[in-house]
């Protein structure tokens, strides 16, 4: 795992670039409400990039009969085996922070999976407040953004 | 590692991996029906046959299921034989003639040159086609809530004594898995009924909506040792949630 997946939620305008940008990135007909990242929106141009913290304790990981989810050595990421999944959403209640989704019409259980180590949102953020960087860079605290 | 051929292709796979998994290493297609990776296989639908030799067997051929026959060192699979196509004819003719409305059965049937069965069709047709997924899913959830029942020609999947299967979560979870999407349900963000069981449905304590049965809640909380609240919010009150512990945070203006 050579990068981290950063959020700066102080950056974020809710502009829902991210939102589409994954929605495009996985599903054939970019439905916005398909995404696996969703923005709060809790003021106007104030957001809260809520995405898949990839945990290193997984619930989703724990809970699954399965082992459907597999974390990915190379990206970091939890991963789904589809061909393992057996749809029975135990990963989508498990989940504390709701990042497992159900999807209504390709009946299968979407999560981030950093899109295989290069994240398709990180590019569309007009603000950074997306990165995918070194671990140490992550570190750093975000600088806010002048408004 | 064991060292094998398939269909003239020499592929190494882990020791006590079955031939239908050597057969995938090395490229070569081989039709199923009721296998799925994260279940144990079961040689229900006998469309994976194989034939396998080895050079010591002077020409003699033995007819195996690849999803259940574990490989061995020096093993030659043939997944092409005139017999293997053949007899998997028979096994797709013997299926049509159950389901002949099934589209899966029907492209499966057609793909292999049969366009009509040459048995007496099933004059009550059916789209279960008895591989066992839905079964085997929920005994490996461990619900056991429906098996096969019956033998013979009117062997079918059905909850006990045909009744609304006390055992059953609700978790939709066979009829996601059914490859013909044969099993009736119906769930909303209100109620939700499968196998003739209507559901009390948990509510989100946010929201409102119905998102998960009380079964399900209960049977989750009894396997992972968590309180059974802890499945009371839905994914979107979750996110929600965890978007407040953000609020606060200092934004320059």
């Amino acid at each position: 795992m050579e990068r981290i997946y950063k959020v700066s939620v102080e950056r974020c305008i809710a502009c829902g670039k991210c939102e589409l940008a994954c929605a495009f990135a996985h599903g054939s007909e970019g439905n916005p409400s398909k995404t696996r990242i969703n923005i709060h929106r809790r003021g106007p141009e104030l957001g809260t990039p809520v995405v898949c913290f990839q945990c290193h304790d997984a619930a989703c990981v724990a809970i699954c009969p399965t082992a459907a989810l597999v974390r990915n050595q190379v990206t970091g990421a939890v991963d789904m085996a589809r061909e393992r999944c057996i749809s029975c959403r135990m990963c989508v209640a498990a989940c504390p922070f709701g990042n497992m989704l159900w999807d209504e019409s390709y009946h299968c259980v979407q999560k981030c999976d950093l899109c295989g180590g290069d994240p398709k949102c990180v590019p569309f953020c007009p603000t950074g407040a997306l990165a995918y960087v070194p671990g140490d860079v992550a570190a750093v605290r975000p600088e806010p953004l002048v408004r | 590692m064991v060292t094998l051929t398939v269909d003239g292709k020499t592929v190494r796979v882990r020791e006590g991996a079955t031939v239908l998994e050597a057969a995938r290493a090395a490229g070569v297609h081989v039709p199923t029906l009721c296998h799925m990776e994260a279940l144990e296989p079961w040689g229900g639908c006998r469309l994976c046959l194989a034939d396998v030799t080895r050079k010591s067997w002077d020409g003699w051929c033995k007819l195996i299921v690849s999803c259940m026959y574990p490989v061995e060192e020096g093993l030659i699979v043939l997944t092409a034989t005139e017999r293997v196509v053949a007899t998997r004819k028979v096994v797709l003719d013997l299926l049509l003639a159950r389901c002949p409305e099934t589209p899966l059965i029907q492209k499966l049937a057609h793909e292999h040159g049969i366009e009509r069965t040459s048995y007496q069709p099933n004059p009550e047709p059916t789209d279960c086609i008895l591989c066992g997924l839905c079964t085997r899913v929920c005994d490996h959830i461990g619900v056991f809530a429906i098996s096969t029942v019956n033998r013979g020609a009117g062997k079918e999947v059905a909850p006990p004594f045909h009744e609304a299967p006390p055992d059953c979560i609700g978790c939709l979870a066979c009829a996601e898995v059914c490859p013909t999407d044969c099993i009736p349900y119906e769930t909303s963000d209100a109620s939700r009924t499968i196998w003739k069981k209507a559901f009390e449905m948990v509510r989100c304590p946010h929201c409102g909506r119905a998102h998960i049965t009380r079964e399900q809640s209960a049977f989750y909380a009894g396997r992972n040792g968590v309180p059974a609240s802890y499945f009371e919010t839905c994914d979107a009150c979750k996110r929600r949630v965890m978007a407040k512990t953000f609020e606060g945070l200092a934004v320059a203006r």
